[in-house]
């Protein structure tokens, strides 16, 4: 069915992975000290983790936000938007404010990471499927409540730093200020290990998303256990987004941009090849972003901004070109 | 399929009170009743969109629970009132979903043949590659029905397949229900609320008023004006136009 679509987009997504290919290349070689094996050696060690923590990212975020909006049916809106991020630093917070910064869970990253993810993955599903099927997908409704949801995680999370021991903040200090300059490398292993048992577990649901996307009376009309099937990709998404915010800290605005370039640009309802071009256009954005902070402002702006403020205008474009959705 | 004391409460307001009825094969069966008198919702729950809170239904001598939903979507199909995506689709991909059931997401030769033969089936050929969201109403009605139509099932139930639809169009909608019946040997089952289309195209009618089955029965048991006059609470007359029962009512 419609072959001729399906192999233009894939040529599409063929260059876009060109493209990706030759900005990581750029970001690892520019200026790299070619003459000098050992300041060479010294860049690529510090350039290498960066550019691995950005794949990774670009892949949890450009995935998390394509499956979202089709489990809401509605492609204005990200997981990061309705605070999910949020959640994952009030979660993070928490725990060390619980458990005290002593314990095994504030001084291994890894240790501390596992706790995060299971508490993140029962909360941001119980809290957000409950607030789906109360408002009824109603995006108005979400996006409201999404916003407030937002600032009352960020608020109770900064209440709780405020009122903490100045040392055991120091011991969350790092985490709490992930961003692409100062990378929270040591739970890459472990991110990539879920991330990849995540997909591994949700395949059978991945390939249902395309028939999820004509609505829930026909999906289970064909046959899908429509609820079960939400339930297990939504833990899939949180799971991704906490992935993401741990390792670079809250990006808000990626997964918007991402997601629509990539349904603009490839126009089809295959979300083998959307998710595809989101994560493409993901690693594109963030690479390239970041060799420009690097090279042309030399650090001066971290590239969570330019992300903001593009991603601010795009989405005022998205909301303002469709009327009435 | 058997349906035997069907009850749905929403918030404690009973909507669906103790409903039964049996479904006879290779008929047209309307459901017809005032708003609120609970024939979308039992409609919901016999296609297992809407979950029952007690009673039975009963497809192929077992309970719809006990059917595995993907089997049950190769016998029975349902196309509820709005159908809107988000996402780009054309007609041919829309219908091609309607093989979902049999081949996942990967068509074999024998699926192209189903899709080619519902959309010749409903005359589409001409906009099989335009995207649904650029047809008009009648037309994107019409690709639905396609998609049900490849679905292949003995069972068709089609939520006020009518509603927003223009006289030319609905007229058409219902000779398309008939010939299902007639020529494809299917079961429709149909919530309508135009009571004449219902009276012309359908073999049996199913009339519902306060969540209850009012009157169960062929077209000509159905409309009488005592029957309609009790369901409506309008005055009804009835009049023969080529061999069927029409009414009148203003």
């Amino acid at each position: 069915m419609n072959h001729a679509a399906y192999r233009t987009n894939s040529r599409k997504l063929l260059i876009l992975a060109l493209f990706v290919l030759l900005t990581a290349a750029a970001y690892l070689f520019a200026e790299a000290h070619w003459g000098n094996e050992r300041l060479f050696r010294y860049a690529m060690r510090l350039r290498i983790p960066k550019l691995a923590a950005m794949l990774i990212t670009a892949f949890a975020i450009g995935g998390a936000s394509i499956v979202f909006q089709s489990i809401i049916q509605n492609t204005i809106v990200t997981p990061c938007l309705l605070g999910m991020n949020s959640l994952y630093m009030l979660i993070h917070t928490a725990v060390v404010f619980a458990v005290g910064s002593s314990s095994l869970f504030a001084v291994n990253a890894n240790a501390a990471f596992a706790v995060d993810l299971i508490l993140m993955g029962v909360t941001a599903t119980v809290v957000y499927s409950y607030f789906f099927r109360k408002t009824r997908h109603n995006v108005l409704y979400v996006l409201l409540i999404g916003t407030v949801l937002s600032s009352l995680f960020s608020s109770i999370q900064t209440a709780m730093v405020r009122v903490m021991d100045p040392n055991e903040y120091d011991a969350l200090l790092s985490a709490l200020t992930a961003s692409f300059s100062n990378i929270n490398s040591e739970i890459m292993g472990l991110s990539v290990v879920v991330m990849a048992v995540v997909v591994l577990v949700l395949r059978r649901e991945l390939k249902l998303l395309d028939v999820m996307t004509l609505g829930k009376n026909q999906a289970i009309n064909l046959g899908v256990d429509y609820d079960r099937c939400i339930r297990r990709l939504l833990l899939g998404v949180t799971l991704f987004i906490a992935v993401a915010t741990a390792m670079v800290g809250p990006i808000s605005f990626l997964g918007l941009v991402i997601a629509n370039l990539s349904r603009q640009l490839l126009k089809t309802f295959r979300h083998g090849q959307l998710i595809a071009g989101s994560v493409l256009f993901g690693m594109m954005i963030l690479v390239g972003g970041q060799l420009l902070v690097e090279r042309v402002y030399s650090y001066t702006v971290p590239v969570s901004v330019f992300i903001m403020v593009g991603g601010g205008i795009y989405f005022l474009y998205l909301l303002l070109s469709r009327k009435g959705a | 399929m058997l349906v035997r004391e069907l009850t749905k409460k929403y918030d404690g307001k009973t909507v669906v009170d103790s409903v039964s009825f049996q479904i006879p094969k290779r008929s047209v069966i309307s459901l017809i009743g005032p708003n609120g008198a609970g024939k979308s919702t039992v409609m919901g729950m016999i296609s297992r969109l809407i979950a029952r809170d007690s009673g039975l239904v009963a497809f192929e001598g077992s309970d719809i629970r006990k059917w595995k939903s993907r089997d049950l979507s190769k016998r029975l199909a349902i196309l509820t009132q709005s159908n809107h995506t988000q996402v780009k689709l054309t007609v041919r991909e829309l219908v091609a979903f309607g093989r979902f059931p049999y081949s996942g997401g990967r068509l074999t030769p024998e699926d192209e043949q189903m899709i080619d033969r519902a959309i010749a089936y409903m005359e589409l050929e001409p906009f099989q590659d335009r995207f649904i969201d650029e047809l008009s109403g009648g037309q994107r009605q019409r690709a639905y029905i396609a998609m049900v139509i490849a679905q292949d099932t003995e069972y068709v139930l089609l939520d006020e397949p009518t509603n927003n639809l223009d006289i030319y169009h609905s007229s058409n909608m219902m000779k398309i229900v008939r010939r299902l019946c007639d020529e494809l040997g299917k079961t429709v089952i149909l919530v309508l609320h135009e009571i004449n289309y219902a009276a012309f195209y359908s073999d049996y009618i199913c009339a519902f008023s306060e969540g209850r089955v009012a009157k169960f029965g062929t077209v000509k048991e159905v409309m009488t004006r005592e029957t309609l006059s009790a369901i409506y609470g309008v005055d009804f007359e009835i009049m023969e136009i080529s061999g069927k029962p029409l009414s009148i009512y203003y």
